[in-house]
């Protein structure tokens, strides 16, 4: 019945509504770590796992809203919001920084389940894009200062000749830094050099034409 | 017989006036030269007179015949001894004792005197010749001649040589005595002598062989018999001065001589010289009188023994000659040694006397100088180089009260630092101690003023100065300090200084500034005030090419008031008249002061001004007020005449005296002869200016106004030119301290928009009454929905895991249950909100049970522990112990409580440390009361909050404390809130006692 490896948060100040939620979440087998304020949410030491956050609008300390947007600086679970009377412009402004749902209570178990497993499955996705990237950002870094500066020339469309030119070196020492780089940043062609480049965010800084000149 | 002493005495003089001369020529003397040169010019025709003033001068000064007499009877006495002791036979030469006689008178008696003495010795001799010698008479007259010739020569040169009278009490006298009385003189005697005898062919003699008996017999009756004659003539009528003992040793001392005297020269004992032990003795104790009359008894007794042959020198006649020599010779010796012997005791008692003189000099000389030094009103002390003293006069023991300077030695510490710390006043005793080593160190004397302590405690001060003497190398022997008590003198300089500070603080206190100027106008004085004020002294002032007073003129006074203030003190100073003026004058930091200025000269005893003298009050505040005063009154005055509104003032008997502006433009626009009106009369006006429905109320009400003194607010219509304005007009009276009306004030306000507005809001106000009865519905039942939404939200929830449990394989039945259970729970707590809505709005009272308030107390605490807790506030309950039971509902109760408990949570959130809320119940007459007391921000609104929707929360509905105050009336009690001190709510409720619960 457990999924293991995920995790549901739940901030409410209210503990009739934590308890319920523990309890359905729990029928259907999940794991739910429920804190009756922001702060204590925010204190506590959170697993790294897949997860998700139902949240309350109405909180004693900080309202839900503004928690999101404290959070939203750094990597946090997709939220679900929960309200008592939700109004329009509450709504609008939680979904516009991003939360997977905005339900009012009562809620019913369907609904709820699927901005779950929706949130988690978005987790899921942004937490190994986070890690594609960081093995990425870190094969970056073992690249030596002169590769780092062929990569953005090679993907910017640029010949050996014109990169050799560009950095005053000889088209056969280019050759290598450029066999170099695509064996370094693992990429099987240079179209996927271009797309490592662009997820990389490394600017392209010369347009053939330009170099060619 | 007369002309005897006339060549005599020209002899003599001739004789002395060659010997003088001889001595001139080898002594320096000049005066004496001229004594007697003098005689030699005057010889010539003044002669005669010279002789006969010496004759007169002779006769004057002859001698008592008694002196005479017995002179000449010594005389002759003499001769016989001589005659007796010429022992040789036939010569007739001996001891020749008148020779001594002979000298020691002319040496006693006065020059004038002497032809008396030579012609008495000249009878003498004659007499003796006649009685024993026997000699032709001119044989005879000539050896007289040689002896008086002697005697006189002898006495001249020891006068000249000795000083009057010749005492022979020094040694130079004795031995200028023996040299020139015995040795020279005799030369004299012995020539002419020796010469008689040879040329007369006396006894056969030669001179060669008479000679030297003839000059030792003389010289011997010189040595023996002048000093005894002296002695006999100095003593004459002097008494004798011995004491017993002396007499004493005199009588002993004579004994022993005799019989010495006797032994030695009886011829017992061989040797005549034993006797000179004790002849020197006599010498040596009873001096020159001793000498002199043991050298005559020495000689009588010789003579005695020499002439009855019992001597050593009386033998056979070949050995007589010189035996007469030997007897000659040990007398001479004796009476030689004895007289010098004599003269080296008397000189030797005279140094000892004169000694004895001088230390007793010495000894009054100290006193006199210690005298000195004691009464000189002053302290003296000496010092050691070190500074340590080591003397302190009288005086200065004597004020310090101590007796001796010993008295401070101390050990450990230098008598120096004892005395200053001891007797030197303790303000003064660093600066002593500072000075001294300083003085000391450098040498250099230095005055100092300190204050010592007299022996009775008191502090006097005085002035010390100390000055080093220094040896000639230059380093510093003994210091030497006086000290003068200089107390009186610093009293009255502190005094006069005192007073002269005491002055200066008067002139530099008074609140006001004072200077003087010079009657030019150069100021010379600013007091100390006035240099703050102005921030420069007078000197200050001085610059090149412009006077003072133009320089403080320029500096000081306001530019716009310089050239006023210019003329008028040169016109004061020219006239003589005062000065005073109102000014503006500079302060240092550059803001300029009014102030007022008086200046009056001062007139010397000639009426002429000396100077003038100034006072400047700072006045810049009462300008500044007055000033300010006119400005408040202009401001009045425009703000009177600026508002919007008409004002107007009348006497009590309702007179108007005064019309604002306003009041004045509407009645010249409305009123068309105005101007011309004069004074209006109150009925007029109204008649004029109101609207003729509300001009008889007016007029009514302001009548009875000022007939009973009361005010008045009315609302009537102007007259406008464009037709008529609703005002209000009030009028109010001021009354003096009696309570009589003084004046009337009353003002007009322009209403006109506002009644219309009035109007329009009224209808207004009935549609918004509609309105908010239909807003306060939704909200309640807004605020209803979230009471209610909560739990249904959870039961929902639990719904859905309770069906998820039990449709499970295999089915959950434990969960199943627990979430069943809190499904009932949610359920129940939604349908007591529900309920509790539905008592609130039926206000029933079926469910009021009699409880204690302090279950429920416990209750709601126990709901809020939680939100307590999280926000740190403690609740502390306090019941009294004699609450009766009450009726009432108790889920109302307790929601009351536990709003009001979550409401003081609340208020105290922000920034609250202590956070307690208190919750007391207390039996007050037929009341329970129960508060709630927080220390939160305190309450605003206090009459506002129990109004529905009124909130002071971001997320308040408004209704909970509307709510609890319905809940507290429905159970017929209060609910209120009060102020704490210093801050937070109490919100208190009361529950009858007696409530209708049966009903």
């Amino acid at each position: 019945m457990t999924t293991d490896g995920q995790i549901v948060f739940i901030v409410d100040d209210d503990e009739r509504i934590r308890e319920a939620l523990s309890e359905l979440l729990a029928t259907h087998g999940m794991c739910a770590l429920a804190f009756g304020s922001a702060g204590d949410y925010i204190r506590a030491d959170k697993p790294d796992v897949p997860a998700c956050l139902i949240l309350d609008i109405e909180l004693p300390d900080i309202n839900g809203l503004d928690l999101q947007r404290q959070i939203a600086e750094g990597d946090h679970p997709p939220i679900v919001f929960l309200t008592g009377h939700g109004d329009i412009p509450s709504s609008v402004r939680a979904i516009k920084h991003g939360a997977v749902d905005f339900l009012t209570k009562p809620f019913s178990d369907a609904d709820l389940m699927a901005a779950i497993h929706a949130a988690i499955a978005q987790d899921r996705v942004q937490r190994s894009e986070r890690a594609e990237l960081g093995v990425l950002k870190q094969r970056y870094l073992e690249l030596t200062p002169r590769e780092r500066e062929v990569l953005p020339l090679v993907v910017s469309g640029l010949l050996n000749k014109q990169a050799a030119a560009e950095l005053g070196i000889s088209e056969v020492t280019l050759e290598i830094h450029r066999r170099n780089v695509m064996q370094k940043m693992v990429a099987a062609s240079l179209a996927d050099l271009v797309r490592i480049a662009e997820r990389l965010g490394i600017p392209i800084t010369h347009s053939r034409r330009a170099g060619g000149n | 017989m007369t002309i005897a002493p006339n060549s005599l005495g020209e002899t003599d003089s001739s004789a002395t006036r060659a010997l003088t001369h001889d001595l001139d020529r080898s002594g320096p003397g000049s005066g004496r030269s001229f004594a007697t040169n003098e005689p030699g010019l005057i010889r010539g025709n003044m002669i005669s007179d010279l002789e006969r003033g010496r004759l007169s001068r002779v006769w004057s000064h002859r001698p008592q015949f008694l002196h005479l007499g017995l002179f000449i009877t010594a005389y002759v006495l003499g001769c016989g001894f001589a005659q007796s002791l010429a022992i040789i036979p036939g010569t007739g030469i001996s001891i020749w004792p008148p020779s001594g006689l002979f000298i020691a008178t002319l040496v006693f008696a006065s020059r004038y005197s002497w032809p008396w003495w030579v012609l008495g010795a000249c009878v003498a001799e004659l007499f003796s010749n006649f009685l024993w010698f026997h000699t032709p008479l001119p044989a005879a007259f000539l050896i007289f001649a040689g002896n008086a010739l002697e005697a006189v020569a002898g006495a001249w040169l020891v006068n000249q040589t000795c000083k009057r009278p010749v005492r022979l009490e020094t040694l130079r006298d004795v031995l200028a005595f023996v040299a020139l009385a015995a040795g020279v003189a005799p030369v004299a005697s012995a020539t002419v002598g020796s010469a008689a005898l040879s040329w007369f062919g006396i006894q056969s003699q030669t001179f060669a062989t008479a000679w030297p008996l003839w000059w030792i017999g003389d010289a011997t009756g010189v040595l023996i018999v002048a000093p005894l004659a002296l002695v006999v003539f100095q003593n004459w009528r002097g008494k004798a001065q011995l004491s017993a003992a002396r007499w004493m040793e005199a009588c002993v001392l004579g004994l022993i001589f005799l019989g010495t005297a006797a032994l030695s020269l009886s011829g017992y004992l061989p040797f005549a010289y034993i006797i000179m032990p004790p002849l020197l003795w006599a010498a040596v104790r009873f001096e020159f009188r001793g000498a002199a009359v043991a050298l005559t008894v020495l000689a009588l007794i010789t003579a005695v023994f020499t002439i009855s042959g019992a001597s050593q020198f009386a033998g056979d006649p070949e050995s007589q000659k010189h035996n007469q020599i030997m007897l000659q010779l040990f007398l001479a010796i004796s009476a030689f040694s004895a007289l010098v012997m004599a003269a080296i005791s008397r000189q030797h008692q005279a140094a000892v006397l004169t000694l004895r003189q001088s230390v007793e000099t010495l000894r009054e000389r100290e006193r006199e100088l210690s005298l000195l030094v004691e009464m000189i009103p002053a302290h003296i002390a000496r010092m050691a180089p070190n500074g340590e003293p080591t003397f302190f006069s009288k005086r200065t023991t004597d004020y310090i009260g101590l007796n001796d300077i010993a008295d401070w030695d101390k050990p450990g510490t230098s008598r120096l630092a004892t005395v200053v710390a001891a007797a030197v006043h303790p303000d003064d005793g660093p600066r002593m101690r500072e000075w001294l080593s300083r003085s000391l160190a450098t040498g250099e004397p230095y005055p100092i003023r300190y204050r010592l302590r007299r022996a009775d405690g008191v502090y006097r001060w005085r002035e010390g100065r100390a000055e080093p003497l220094r040896n000639q190398s230059g380093a510093i022997v003994q210091w030497y300090t006086a000290s003068i008590d200089i107390d009186d003198e610093v009293r009255a300089q502190e005094a006069l200084r005192d007073r002269e500070r005491e002055l200066s603080q008067l002139v530099d206190m008074v609140p006001s500034h004072v200077w003087r100027l010079t009657p030019d106008g150069e100021p010379t004085f600013f007091n100390k005030r006035m240099v703050d004020f102005l921030g420069l002294d007078v000197t200050d002032l001085d610059k090149q090419g412009i006077s003072r007073l133009a320089a403080m003129i320029a500096a000081i006074v306001h530019p716009d008031d310089a050239a006023a203030f210019g003329d008028t003190l040169s016109h004061c100073l020219a006239t003589g008249e005062r000065f005073s003026m109102r000014y503006r004058l500079r302060r240092a930091d550059g803001i300029y002061h009014w102030m007022s200025s008086r200046a009056e000269p001062m007139h010397d005893h000639a009426g002429l001004i000396a100077q003038w003298y100034g006072l400047c009050h700072d006045i810049d505040d009462q300008m500044q007020a007055e000033e300010a005063l006119r400005r408040s009154e202009l401001q009045l005055q425009q703000m009177i005449d600026a508002v919007p509104v008409r004002i107007w003032s009348a006497v009590p008997t309702g007179g108007p005296v005064y019309f604002n502006k306003r009041y004045q433009d509407h009645f010249r626009a409305v009123i068309a002869n105005f101007e011309t009106l004069g004074e209006p009369r109150i009925e007029e006006l109204l008649q004029e200016l109101v609207h003729p429905e509300d001009a008889p109320e007016v007029l009514r009400t302001l009548l009875s106004c000022f007939e009973t003194g009361g005010g008045s607010a009315m609302r009537f219509r102007w007259r406008e030119t464009d037709g008529y304005r609703w005002a209000e007009c009030r009028v109010e009276p001021r009354r003096d301290e009696d309570g009589a009306v003084v004046q009337w004030y009353g003002v007009s306000l322009d209403i006109d928009e506002e009644v219309r507005a009035q109007e329009a809001l009224r209808q207004a106000s009935d549609k918004l009454a509609q309105a908010t009865q239909a807003a306060s519905l939704a909200e309640l039942s807004a605020s209803i929905a979230h009471e209610v939404n909560q739990p249904l939200a959870a039961i929902v929830a639990n719904s859905h895991a309770c069906h998820r449990w039990l449709s499970a394989a295999p089915p959950n039945v434990e969960r199943a249950k627990i979430t069943a259970e809190r499904i009932i729970r949610d359920a129940n707590s939604a349908a007591d909100v529900v309920g509790r809505i539905r008592a609130l709005f039926k206000q029933s009272t079926e469910t009021r049970t009699n409880a204690t308030l302090s279950s429920v107390i416990a209750e709601a605490r126990d709901l809020v522990a939680e939100e307590a807790m999280r926000r740190g506030v403690r609740t502390s309950v306090d019941v009294g112990s004699d609450i009766p039971l009450v009726a009432f509902d108790r889920v109302q109760i307790q929601q009351v409580l536990v709003n009001l408990i979550r409401n003081g949570m609340e208020a105290m959130d922000s920034g609250a440390d202590d956070g307690v809320i208190s919750i007391r119940v207390r039996h007050i007459g037929d009341v329970v009361q129960t508060e709630v007391r927080d220390r939160g921000r305190g309450v605003a609104f206090p009459d506002r909050i129990f109004e529905p929707f009124f909130t002071t929360k971001e997320q308040g509905m408004g209704m909970g404390l509307a709510i609890c105050r319905s809940i507290i009336e429905s159970h017929s009690g209060r609910l209120w809130v009060e102020k704490n001190e210093p801050r937070g709510a109490t919100f208190i409720f009361t529950l009858p006692i007696e409530a209708k619960a049966a009903s």
